[in-house]
This record gives structure tokens, sequence and C-alpha cells, in this order.
């Protein structure tokens, strides 16, 4: 009952900037904001499992979005175009590349996840002190280390030659690649959603999140577990990169800590550890940062600060976390 | 003299005699005389040392004795060294007037960010405060990048300051000896340093740092004592986060440049958290042997991976690895966190405990 409330009252606060924006703009600027959103939601989606069932809060997330961005949006777009599949191909190509790029940030980050969990946080469980200050450093580290393997500055990506350009529907401007973005984030959640509530791992993830100590009794795992929606949750934040820096058509070095902070303000808008809600996080925080950006834009930095304030204002713990 | 009075002023007396106020007493001789030493990179050692000693003694208050990881700590320092920056820059002709109005605007800036930063994150779990924290600090950090008209973006700020302390003036010539503008500068920086270090020690000493440490320790039985836990905490964040303005205040006053990047960085809390776990949580003094180590580190690093890269001319990744000396930064704390947690001064109280303890017995 409570939750069909916060869904109807977000649904409401989502048409008032029209009292100032037009038809037209306001539908560019809603797409625009639900394609940044999913953004935000891809990297906030790996966070939050991460939280929700292993109680860590792991700020070396920005920096596994990172390697995604780097290894599949830059590397392997890179690498494709030398066989001319990118800046020139058919329509086939630019779709097998794109899914190329996001299957490689994905392995990238997972793997990278995996051997972050193997190393050095199955040392800190239960510390939340340590876990922050080490992750932070990791992403440091990361960060550091990028700038090492290719470079400090800013570096232009490719975007896959079908997916340039925009559509124009009724004088409502869509970009190509803000729709593909838009399939792929509610494919992931529908994704997240089916593996929590229709699989075995689901369950078992499920019922580690409740009480974890009644699964070790049940026989599983559990460390094997942590290490698997580990690596889950970080080929989320890899998918989110690639996809991220194809739309911005650059990476930095920062690029991390740049959305890590955004990522943060979703997850705890949403309420840590709830899927659902850092879905409408993201949207949330997507949206409103279009129509800022669009009416005020000094204002759309702070914007967000806000929204969270208020959110945390009404409901300490976020939309949809856990009282 | 009552009994009790002579058994105190004993006690007062006995403090003067033990090794550590020797060692207190040597440091702030040593560091009067660093001027005479005709090194400028020497001088400029000392003043970030002392400097950083402050603000990760702050921090130390906050994180050790608190236990609160806040990642604002580097937002206030940049507080104040921007409002020294700003004041000065937009003055055009900055006069002492501006500086105490600059000290002013740092701590009342500072107070009521610390305020507002306490009462929405600290109702609910320590998690969130410092996931708050990183939100705010970063929300600065792209104020200070992007609002170009006040803060000049990521140029920069560079300002001249008033008084005996503008480095084109004259100085003071005293009983023969020329004190030139850099050197009055510095004996600034050191008494208001040693100043602030010393309210730190009071305040950890204070009733109130006595309740911070029991809630630290053990919150749930102090709060059956009736200690309430958030005003305390708040005392702590607030005092902890005014002194680190300060010291970003004699960092503008040193540097006489600040930007965005170097004062308000969000990745400069790993400096920062670096310094104070290598001196020690908890311990205050060790944040001086933090700050020295690390901004000694600082200072030659660079040079020695430059030399050994020099030696490998042909191998273009052992140059980058060179350039990119904070990387090993980030290693060295990753390592610590995990194998040295009590850092230098932790370990050292815990073995001179351990050989009390084995006298006794």
């Amino acid at each position: 009952m409570k939750k069909s409330i916060i869904w109807v009252c977000a649904i409401g606060i989502l048409f008032i900037p029209l009292i100032w924006i037009k038809w037209t703009p306001y539908l560019v600027l809603t797409t625009a904001g639900l394609a940044f959103g999913m953004f935000l939601f891809m990297v906030a989606s790996g966070m939050t499992i991460i939280f929700g069932l292993m109680d860590i809060l792991n700020l070396a997330h920005g920096a596994l979005f990172a390697i995604g961005a780097y290894l599949g949006g830059y590397q392997i777009l890179n690498l494709l175009n030398t066989l001319g599949w990118v800046e020139n191909g058919t329509a086939g190509q630019s779709m097998v590349s794109l899914l190329l790029a996001i299957s490689m940030g994905a392995v990238g980050g997972a793997l990278v996840g995996f051997i972050l969990e193997r190393l050095i946080l199955r040392r800190v469980y239960g510390d939340h002190l340590k876990q922050i200050m080490i992750t932070i450093g990791v992403l440091y580290v990361i960060t550091e280390l990028i700038k090492i393997l290719w470079k400090p500055t800013a570096e232009p990506v490719l975007v896959p030659l079908s997916l340039q350009g925009s559509y124009d529907v009724f004088d409502v401007i869509i970009g190509k690649f803000r729709l593909v973005a838009i399939i792929v984030g509610v494919a992931m959640f529908a994704g997240i959603q089916l593996v929590l509530n229709r699989t075995k791992l689901g369950l078992i993830i499920r019922a580690g999140v409740e009480n974890r100590e009644m699964v070790q009794v049940a026989g599983y795992n559990i460390g094997r577990i942590f290490t698997v929606v580990f690596m889950a949750g970080a080929a989320l934040a890899g998918i989110g990169g690639t996809m991220w820096c194809i739309f911005q058509q650059q990476v930095t070095p920062e690029i991390g800590l740049d959305n890590l902070i955004f990522a943060l303000i979703v997850v705890i808008i949403g309420g840590m550890g709830s899927v659902t809600g850092s879905f409408l996080g993201a949207i949330i925080v997507g949206l409103s940062f279009n129509y800022a950006a669009f009416l005020w834009p000094k204002l759309a930095l702070g914007i967000n600060i806000l929204i969270m304030a208020t959110i945390l204002l009404i409901r300490p713990r976020g939309l949809m976390g856990k009282e | 003299m009552t009994p009790v009075q002579k058994e105190r002023w004993q006690e007062q007396k006995s403090i003067y005699k033990r090794p550590s106020s020797i060692i207190q007493v040597a440091l702030v001789l040593g560091l009067i005389l660093i001027p005479l030493v005709p090194s400028f990179r020497v001088m400029d050692m000392a003043v970030k040392i002392m400097i950083f000693s402050v603000v990760v003694a702050s921090y130390d208050l906050i994180l050790g004795f608190t236990g609160l990881l806040s990642f604002a700590h580097a937002m206030f320092f940049g507080v104040g060294a921007y409002s020294v920056a700003l004041l000065c820059y937009h003055s055009g002709s900055p006069h002492w007037v501006h500086l105490v109005l600059a000290m002013i605007v740092a701590l009342a800036m500072s107070v009521i960010l610390a305020l507002i930063l306490a009462f929405f994150s600290l109702r609910t779990k320590a998690i969130f405060f410092a996931m708050l924290s990183l939100a705010l600090a970063d929300f600065f950090h792209i104020l200070g990048r992007s609002w170009r008209a006040l803060t000049l973006g990521e140029d920069g700020v560079t300002f001249t300051l008033p008084g005996f302390l503008n480095v084109q003036g004259q100085g003071w010539s005293f009983l023969g000896v020329n004190l030139s503008p850099r050197v009055l500068t510095y004996y600034l920086i050191l008494l208001i340093s040693v100043t602030l270090f010393i309210l730190l020690l009071r305040f950890v000493k204070s009733p109130v740092g006595r309740v911070l440490q029991a809630i630290r320790d053990n919150e749930q039985r102090s709060t059956a004592l009736g200690f309430k836990t958030f005003p305390h905490q708040i005392y702590s964040l607030v005092f902890g986060s005014s002194i680190s303005s300060m010291g970003g205040f004699m960092f503008a006053l040193w540097l006489r440049y600040v930007d965005p990047e170097s004062v308000l960085g969000v990745f400069s809390m790993v400096d920062y958290l670096l310094m104070v776990i290598i001196g020690g949580l908890g311990t205050m003094y060790g944040s001086i042997i933090g700050a020295a180590f690390f901004i000694t580190v600082q200072t030659w690093l660079p040079d020695l991976l430059r030399g050994i890269a020099a030696n490998f001319p042909g191998y273009e990744i052992i140059q980058r690895m060179a350039d990119r000396w904070m990387a090993y930064f980030g290693v060295m704390f990753i390592v610590v966190i995990m194998v040295f947690p009590k850092g230098i001064v932790g370990t050292a109280q815990k073995i001179i405990r351990q050989r009390l303890l084995d006298a006794v017995k």
C-alpha cells in the first residue's frame, strides 16, 4: 500500500516541470533524462545489491565502472574500428560491435571484481570503517593505473555508425543511442528482478540479505555466493561504464569518481540494498538533472543534493529502505 | 595549602619532567630554528608538516576519537583556503581587515556546513555519514571548478597578502637581523598551528573528549550512563571541521595560490587518511609523525622515481609509472590499513604498555 503511494507521487511529480517547459522540449528532456537515469541505474544497481547481501559499501565501484569504460568502450571499439566495423560498418556490424564492447566491459569488470573480492575485501568483512577506507584507496589506485596504462587526458570514444544520429518523431528529437540505453537499462532491471525472484541463486541471495547465518546453516557456501554476487555487481558496473563512455563519446580517468557520486546519491535516495528503489532513484535523479539543466543551468549541480536532502528528511532510510 | 592542593601542584610539576614534554619543547625549538637553514625547500616542507599535523590531528579527533568517517574534511580545508583567497583577490588591495574577515567567514561556513551535514546524516547509520559527506564534498569540488565568476575555475586564484605577509614587501629589521616576509609568514603559521594543536589536545582531554571516547568504545553503555550521543558527535564534528578550515587558512597564507584540485579535491582525503593511519588512530601525536612522513616522502619520491626511470630510457611504461607517483601512495595506503592498522604511535604505545605490565608482574 505504502509503496504504491510512493509510485503515484513519483509519477505526479514527473509532470510538474510542464508548468515551465513546453511539450516538445519536455518530451526531449524526458527521454534524455530517462536515458541518463538508466546509466545511473547500471552503476547503482550493482552497488545496492552488494550492499544488501554483503553489507559492504563498495566505493571501488567507480573504478569498476571506469575499467568497463576503458576496456569495453575505448579499447574494443578502437580495435573493431581497424576492421572497419564501427565508424563505417553495416547495421549488423554496429550491433555486434556494441554487443562485443558491452560483454568485454562486463567481463573486465567481473574479473577485476573477482580479484578485488578475493584479495582485499575478503579480509575486511564486518568492519565498515576499514571497508570504506580500503575501497576508496582501490578507486584511487585504479584511477592512477588507468593513467599509466592508457592516457591521463580525455580520449575520444567511437560510436557505431547505425547508433549515431537521432529519430524525429513529431518534432521530438530522440537520440538513437539514448533509446538503446533505455532498452538496455530496462532489460537489466527486468533481468535482475527475474534472477532475484525466479532462480535458486536469487532465492539464496534474498535469504542471505535477511539472515546470513541461516543460509550457512542450510548448507550453502556463503563465501562463494559473495564472490559470485560481487562479480555480478562488478559486471553491471562494467556494462554501465561501457554504455556511458559511448554516450559521452569520451573517456577520462576521473570517470569513476564522477559517477560514483551520482551512484551514491541514487543508492541513498532509493534506500540501501533495494534494487527497485535504486531504479526509481536513478530515474528521479536523471530526470530532475535534465529538467534543472534546461531551466536553471547553474542549479543543476545542486538539485541532486537538494532532492537527496528532501527525501532523507521525509524518509531517513531512503524511498524503499527497510525500517 | 591543603594536602589536596599540594598533591595537585606536585602532579602539575611532574608533567614538565616527563620525556614527552621534553620532546615537545625540543620539537617547537627545532621548528623555530628551521628558517636558519638556507634552503627554501626545507622551510616549505616544515610549513606543510605543521599545517597538515594540525589538519590531520583534527581529522583524528573526528575519526579516531569519535569514530566518524568523514570525507568532507578536505572540503572544510578548502573552505578555509578559499575564503582567504577570494576575499584577498576580489578586494583588489587586501588589508588586515580582510584576513580577519576571512577567518570569521571560514569558521562560520565550516560550523554551518558541519551542522547541516550532522543533522542530515548522523541520525541514521554511521555509513550514511560517510556517503553524505562524500556527496557534499564532491558538490563543493564541482562548485569550485565550475563557478568561474567567483572562483576563477580550474585556473585557481593567485592573490597578494597585506602587510608583512606580502612577499614583495620589505619585511622587518629586528636587532640587525632582517626577517623576510617569508620567514615572518613562517613564524605566524608556527604560532597558529601550535596554538591549534594545543587546543585540540585540550579538547581531547576535556570531559567532552572523554565522553567521545566512551561513546566510540561502547555506545550503549555510555548512553545508559546518561550521555547523549548525537550532541557529542556534533561537538566533535564542528570543532574538528573548524580546525581543518583554519588549516586551509594557513595553507593559503603560505602558498598565496589556491586551486580546486589541491584544496577541494575528494582524492586528497586519501592523503589525510594515509597520514592519520600511519601515525596511529586516536593518538593525536601520531598525526605529527604521519604528516612528517607523508610530506617528506611526497617531496622526495618524485625525484627518486625520476632518477630510477632515467636509468631505463628505452621503456615508455617505466617513464609513465615514474610519473604517477601518487599510485604508490594508494598502494601503501591499502597495505597499511590491512597489515598495520594501529600506526606508528599506536604500536609504540602498545609496546610501552606491555613493558609496564611486565614490570608490574
